[in-house]
């Protein structure tokens, strides 16, 4: 229940709740950076953010077995610990975002004229103008599972970019079970409508991603998750390599969605399927490259567009060695 | 026959708990194999005592004893906090003793442990194979010789998956990880065709499972290194295994994803970089500059005296790279307005990371920015502006809706073996002989400890205290166009 979690939390203690969820990968564990704390200005629609990344996190796979406290006050902010009038806020904000979502539904889809969204070439989906544009994403590292990569988002160059920044530690942890580590990631959180209700992005007309990046030359891996409720689905992604040329100059980075590869449970699968647009549900950044060492990732903006060019519909076949099944 | 230590015993316990946890992966990684298990909890079941852990050590270190004694030994995980994967089991000390890590009988009673010990690594099996370099070379030679005397030594191969285990591991010492030869020899170890299937129930159930998850680890291995398995790898692995064998499958993945990704990588790096910090820095440089028509130029060679170690030569290299553009945007440069060098930023090459310095203009404010025109008369095929007003909507534009972020323009990149200012400062007069503009273009130095962020340009908050202020600049400037002119 989204609002218990709220009334449970209205201090600003994130709490990771020990949730019994399913499949959890290791890859996907999250744990919140210290980039949270930036987004606490207004103390009053703040509770239903910090809850709402809460909630988010807890369909998002978590790690089981720890329970991490993480208390993100800034010293200047005092929490303002009144529960009627954050849970008063909180309700007046989900019932304006239903509103508007039903007059939007006749707008068109998300509030756009039709011929508008139908004849859309390119679009901008994440952008890094602000501190609001970081809280939608979520950082992670292996710190998860025990290893000792850290990493961190912060707003760029005079605001107009993010910077992921760290540092990549192979070391595997000592827990008897891993005999390897070492990634970090950067993951969108699930986009929610009124009542946390889950949504997704649909992409159905491009056909490829576009990124501005700037990086220091490592090879980064690009992962899109699917937006689905049954359970043994929510390991599979699709991803595909990003590699940044490293240097001063802005990299433009265009991934045609035909080359993503499936995955499931961070294995690539012998039968491959191609990516389907119309529910998207996040994206991810991971760096993994066995490489220890600092690392940052300077992003401008991410965006789709569509590449009258490329007409490729999937880019890998499968084979009748690995899948006999599929050629009977 | 060795009686097994506390320790041991403890780990063991706590092994057994551990060993549910397991990794969703080809290799099921088990601390004790079931039979053990079985046995174990019947005879502890046995013994009377209501739970494993409830009984005494003393009564534990007997049926451990007892244990051992039944077959080969007992797998004792995390004994020397190794990673999990590593199965050492303690076999009995028969004929084949060896010298090494030869620990005396514990007694009955637990004694406690002796602190100024330390960390007393239990050496593998085989280990002291790898030990028997003269004179302590470790390289390609010397593992092929440990391996061949593994083979020699032991003509039934008894205990070939630990002795691969243990090769693994020690590949990196040796130098030897993306040595294809290397990981044939190791496949080689196998004793060929008798883990092969040779009917239905052999291949429903895993056939000789440690086997095929060692095989498979050294597969694994190959692919972490990027090393591509060739026909002589999956002639062994059909020998050894059968074709409908996990390895194969791994093998035959392996042959399809690899070329599949061989060559997606549009800025290719070449896996043998330049040990030479001059070809190093030439290649940084090509990497990163997109502007094919730009040129290195090498300032200064390295040179280290011969008292020094080559290590910290007295001039380091520097390296810079500056396309015919950016000569002419610094040719146009406003000289009233400063230029900054900033860095060192970081550039990582496979495993190598280098630093670079740039040197670099603000942003002109609008109202001065001035947009260049082109005149008609400079092509008369065609005009080079068209200012046609289509009625397109919204199905032709392919631009994003968002402003660029707007960034100052860049002069040159270089690459130096020091990261001070005097280094850079050789550079920019290295520069002004291709730029004799720069000579009166203040420059400010804008060096920061490496943290791999790029700088904000707004608030100069990382200025070392080195930065002097720019009137001093213009003397050092006008002091360098001095020396210039008489030289």
């Amino acid at each position: 229940m989204a609002l218990v979690h709220k009334l449970l939390n209205g201090t600003y203690i994130l709490r990771k709740c020990p949730k019994p969820s399913v499949a959890s990968c290791p890859f996907l564990s999250t744990r919140f950076a210290d980039y949270c704390s930036s987004s606490l200005e207004k103390p009053v629609a703040a509770p239903g953010k910090a809850s709402s990344q809460r909630k988010t996190e807890g369909n998002l796979e978590g790690h089981h077995q720890r329970e991490v406290d993480l208390d993100i006050t800034s010293p200047e902010d005092k929490p303002e610990v009144s529960f009627d009038k954050a849970i008063k806020e909180e309700i007046k904000d989900h019932f304006r975002r239903l509103k508007d979502d039903i007059v939007n539904h006749w707008i068109g889809p998300e509030g756009r004229p039709l011929h508008e969204v139908l004849m859309e070439q390119a679009k901008v989906v994440w952008q890094f103008r602000g501190k609001e544009d970081l809280d939608k994403w979520i950082v992670t590292s292996d710190k998860t599972i025990g290893g000792r990569s850290e990493v961190f988002l912060k707003m760029g160059r005079s605001n107009q970019s993010a910077l992921l920044y760290g540092t990549l530690s192979s070391e595997a942890p000592q827990d008897g079970e891993s005999g390897r580590s070492g990634y970090c990631a950067m993951i969108s959180k699930i986009p929610t409508g009124p009542f946390e209700r889950k949504r997704f992005y649909d992409w159905s007309q491009f056909n490829t991603l576009y990124l501005r990046v700037r990086g220091d030359g490592r090879p980064w891996m690009v992962n899109i998750r699917e937006d689905t409720d049954i359970i043994q689905r929510k390991d599979q992604m699709y991803s595909y390599f990003m590699f940044t040329r490293g240097g001063p100059y802005w990299q433009e980075v265009k991934i045609p969605f035909s080359k993503f590869f499936f995955s499931n449970r961070g294995r690539i699968r012998d039968a491959q399927y191609q990516l389907l647009l119309d529910k998207i549900s996040s994206i991810g950044f991971t760096l993994a490259d066995k490489v220890d060492g600092p690392f940052f990732l300077e992003i401008d903006f991410i965006g789709v567009f569509t590449d009258p060019a490329h007409t490729e519909e999937f880019a890998y076949e499968n084979s009748p060695e690995l899948n006999p099944r599929l050629f009977k | 026959m060795r009686l097994l230590r506390l320790r041991e015993v403890k780990a063991f316990f706590q092994g057994h708990a551990a060993s549910h946890q397991l990794g969703w992966n080809w290799i099921p990684r088990l601390s004790l194999s079931p039979k053990g298990l079985k046995i174990l909890a019947a005879s502890l079941s046995c013994c009377g005592c209501p739970t494993g852990k409830g009984m005494s050590w003393a009564q534990a270190i007997l049926l451990a004893r007892g244990l051992s004694r039944g077959w080969g030994g007992i797998c004792s995980t995390a004994l020397t906090g190794a990673p999990f994967s590593q199965v050492t089991p303690q076999a009995p000390r028969g004929l084949h003793c060896s010298t090494a890590a030869h620990n005396p009988d514990s007694p009955l009673v637990p004694r406690p442990p002796e602190p100024q010990r330390g960390l007393v690594k239990a050496l593998a099996p085989h280990e002291e194979l790898f030990r028997q370099a003269p004179d302590g070379v470790r390289d390609k030679a010397s593992f092929v010789q440990a391996v061949q005397n593994f083979t020699q030594y032991n003509v039934h191969k008894r205990g070939h998956v630990d002795f691969i285990y243990l090769a693994l591991r020690k590949m990196r010492e040796y130098g030897v990880e993306r040595d294809l030869a290397i990981y044939n020899l190791l496949l080689d170890i196998f004793p060929k065709e008798v883990f092969r299937p040779r009917n239905i129930f052999h291949s429903i159930f895993l056939h000789y499972p440690r086997q095929q998850e060692c095989g498979i680890a050294v597969l694994e291995q190959m692919e972490n290194h990027g090393v591509m398995p060739n026909k002589e790898t999956e002639f062994l692995l059909t020998q050894i295994f059968g074709r409908k064998s996990y390895p194969m499958l791994k093998f035959v993945r392996m042959k399809l994803w690899f070329t599949r990704f061989k060559n997606i990588n549009p800025f290719p790096v070449p896996r043998d970089l330049p040990q030479d910090p001059v070809d190093l820095a030439r290649l940084a440089l090509r990497h990163m500059e997109p502007d094919l028509s730009a040129r290195v130029t090498v300032y200064q060679m390295p040179l280290s005296k011969d008292s020094t170690d080559a290590t910290d030569p007295t001039e380091p290299h520097i390296v810079g790279i500056q396309s015919p553009d950016q000569q002419a945007a610094l040719a146009h440069h406003d000289p009233a307005r400063p230029i900054f060098v900033e860095g060192p930023f970081s550039l990582w090459l496979r495993d190598k990371c280098v630093y670079y310095h740039i040197l670099r203009a603000d942003l002109l404010p609008p109202e001065e920015r001035e947009v260049e025109e082109i005149p008609e008369e400079w092509n008369l095929y065609y005009p080079m502006q068209l200012d046609l007003a289509y009625g397109r909507s919204s199905w032709d534009d392919y631009e994003f809706n968002i402003d660029e972020v707007e960034e100052g323009p860049v002069f040159a990149i270089c690459m130096a073996g020091a990261h001070d200012q005097a280094t850079l400062a050789k550079w920019i007069q290295g520069l002004q002989e291709t730029n004799p503009t720069l000579a009166r273009i203040p420059v400010v130095f804008r060096l920061s400890a490496s943290s791999g962020e790029l700088l904000a340009s707004s608030s100069g908050l990382e200025e070392t205290p080195l930065t002097p202020p720019e009137g001093r600049e213009e003397e050092e400037n006008n002091q360098q166009r001095q020396q210039q002119s008489q030289s």
